[in-house]
């Protein structure tokens, strides 16, 4: 593991712990998130798995597990790991392909 | 839906987060209040900076779920039960157990692996929160609302002469038990409406019918000769007896006179004060308290164990976010028309209207009943947190819901510049059967506040949020003369009382009448009075011969 791990943390630690070259996807990522379209497409992307009814199957997922384990032995960890692989493969190609049409746009039309 | 689990109950504090709280109080809280961002959408989230990007303090990694220390501020990630460097963060420091789940605003404990709740944390989240919502260009509060469901209703107000049809003599005796024409005695429409209403109000018919208020005792008891509870009961002993001949409330009109001298006279009167006015005074007959103090919370008398319910006032400083709530008793509900279209928020689609121009509808009213609303500058609030008067914003919802909920619907606007009123004469759309449950406040709070803990304290049972329309008081014509109706529903059938005459009419003629008080029961009353004997029709063998006056 990286050398972060014994020191001691700052409430303001600020020093700079990438020493090799950001890869694309950290470049898009930030951009994304800089400029706030992450969250935008965040938001859309909820509304459309709401519509298409992936939430609800999620949420019956999540109560059929809570059911089978018992309310009090279910944490958030359990959930997460087990709907995680499930929920990614649900999907809709559809839902996918339009946010993926969005982020090719967006980036489109910031200089690179 | 089992009704046996109640839907929300506050979980139990983990001891890590009692341990944490123990050393630390709620410093760790406030602190992180100042991060407490909410998103153009409405999402509480912890934003610790604007330009930078949080990275994992063992990982450097900026996926997955990314947790906030409170002890040391230091970000770790949980990708998977493998990868979790927040739990390798708590093994590495004793006491680093809780912190802050950065998407969401929420408390999570890393040994536990699981969030935890705490209502001392909503409170600190909503606060900054509340102070955060979006504001549109004019400063009002945009917040998203419900999509609205149109009806598809269409009324063609030409066919209601149509639909209004005289029945022959013969299906008089066919009426339900109870119907009985009320003789008009000089402008009292506004009394005969009310009072048919009232005459079918299950828990009032059901009190005085089943002899509750014994008219021999009450004499011997009160010293003065007056008792308007019962002249009522013999009303309802007159309009029950099986005599369809049209009954002349003169008796109970002479004691209202004596108990609201400056309404004795023969002008046209306003129902609804009339129906206030009426319930005061069997209030004060009937309830344990006599005069003075009148204990609304406790009192048990007839009127309020029918009609009172609790509406709760939410009051929020706009300048700190501090909320305070106020419960007021109530026996009615006034409703503003909603003259307004409404604004659904949409990301990506552009706003549509969606409102015909001259229809309201009951829900968009009790949608404005519990809008949260800004106050003006000129209605400054104090606030006990800032220790000033602030700009507030105000939002009522329903505590309480009663047995019998009488809407009434505000026809009249005041001009006080040009000195006058106008009667408004919009008409309202109205459902038959009404499920209250989202003007609840447990509804309402919840709406406002998400999943945050703190908001519950202890929910309503909401088993009886399902109404029943049994009574509608409508008026046409103009502010200072018109003419009151009401429309009783008994079994499913609509009937219509005009003072003296009682005819069977369809729902299309309700449905297009102007409504101005709506009385509604809970379903499970209104179901169970439809299967008393006393509403089947009775035989038309045994009042052939006779004659029903007053009927065309």
């Amino acid at each position: 593991m990286r050398s972060s791990v014994k020191r001691p943390p700052t409430p303001d630690a600020e020093e700079e712990e990438q020493d090799r070259e950001p890869t694309l996807q950290e470049i898009i990522n930030i951009k994304l998130v800089e400029s706030g379209e992450k969250e935008r497409l965040k938001e859309l992307l909820r509304e459309r798995l709401v519509e298409c009814g992936w939430k609800d199957e999620m949420k019956t997922l999540c109560r059929a597990f809570a059911r089978k384990r018992g309310r009090n032995n279910v944490t958030v960890d359990d959930l997460v790991h087990v709907i995680t692989p499930k929920g990614r493969a649900s999907i809709p190609d559809s839902v996918k392909a339009e946010l993926l049409q969005r982020i090719r746009s967006f980036l489109a039309s910031t200089a690179l | 839906m089992s009704s046996r689990n109640p839907s929300y109950s506050t979980p139990k504090e983990c001891n890590h987060l009692t341990k944490y709280k123990l050393k630390h109080g709620l410093d760790g809280y406030y602190l992180i209040q100042e991060f407490v961002k909410t998103n153009p959408f409405g999402r509480t989230m912890i934003d610790k900076s604007k330009l930078e990007l949080p990275r994992c303090s063992f990982c450097s990694g900026y996926q997955g779920r990314l947790y906030f220390c409170l002890i040391c501020s230091s970000v770790t990630c949980c990708l998977s039960p493998g990868s979790d460097h927040t739990l390798l963060h708590s093994q590495s420091f004793d006491g680093h157990e809780i912190a802050v789940d950065l998407e969401r605003a929420e408390l999570y404990c890393s040994v536990c692996c699981d969030q935890v709740y705490d209502p001392d944390f909503d409170e600190v989240v909503m606060c900054k929160h509340m102070m955060e919502l979006p504001r549109s260009e004019n400063g009002d509060l945009r917040l998203c609302k419900r999509k609205r469901l149109n009806f598809g209703i269409d009324l063609d107000l030409r066919n209601v002469k149509r639909l209004v049809s005289l029945r022959d003599q013969w299906s008089k005796s066919c009426f339900p038990l109870g119907l009985r024409g009320l003789n008009n005695l000089g402008n009292t429409c506004f009394m005969n409406s009310v009072l048919q209403a009232l005459l079918h109000a299950p828990p009032l018919r059901n009190y005085y019918l089943s002899g509750r208020h014994n008219r021999e005792m009450c004499r011997k008891r009160s010293n003065d000769r007056l008792c308007l509870p019962c002249d009522i009961d013999v009303i309802f002993s007159a309009v029950f007896s099986g005599d369809r001949t049209p009954y002349s409330p003169a008796q109970f009109l002479y004691s209202w006179w004596q108990h609201s001298e400056n309404l004795a006279n023969y002008e046209q009167q306003d129902a609804h004060e009339f129906f206030i006015s009426m319930l005061d005074r069997i209030h004060e007959k009937e309830g344990k308290a006599s005069h003075a103090i009148r204990d609304y919370g406790d009192c048990q008398c007839i009127i309020h164990r029918a009609f009172s319910g609790l509406v709760r006032s939410d009051v929020t400083c706009a300048s700190c976010g501090f909320t305070s709530s106020t419960y007021d008793p109530c026996v009615d509900i006034s409703l503003d028309l909603d003259t307004h279209t409404s604004y659904p928020i949409n990301v990506g689609k552009p706003s549509k209207l969606n409102e015909s121009a001259g229809t309201s509808t009951l829900v968009g009213c009790l949608d404005l009943f519990t809008r949260l609303e800004k106050l003006g500058s000129d209605q400054k609030l104090y606030c006990e947190n800032c220790q000033e008067k602030q700009d507030a914003l105000k939002q009522l919802s329903i505590k309480k819901l009663p047995l019998v909920l009488c809407l009434h619907i505000k026809r009249f606007e005041h001009f006080p510049i040009k000195r006058l009123s106008r009667k408004i004469d919009r008409h309202l759309q109205f459902p038959f059967s009404l499920d209250m449950k989202p003007y609840l406040s447990s509804s309402v709070v919840r709406k406002k506040f998400g999943n945050r803990m703190f908001a519950f304290e202890g929910d309503e049972s909401d088993s009886n949020t399902e109404f029943e329309v049994f009574a509608v008081v409508t008026h046409s014509g103009m502010l200072e003369s018109g003419h009151y109706v009401t429309y009783l529903r008994l079994r499913n059938q609509w009937f219509k009382c005009d003072d003296a005459w009682i005819t069977k009419v369809d729902e299309e003629v309700v449905r297009a009448s102007q409504c101005y008080l709506l009385y509604y029961v809970q379903k499970v009353l209104y179901h169970k009075s439809s299967e008393d004997v006393s509403c089947l029709p009775m035989s038309p063998h045994a009042d052939r011969f006779v004659p029903i006056a007053g009927c065309c």
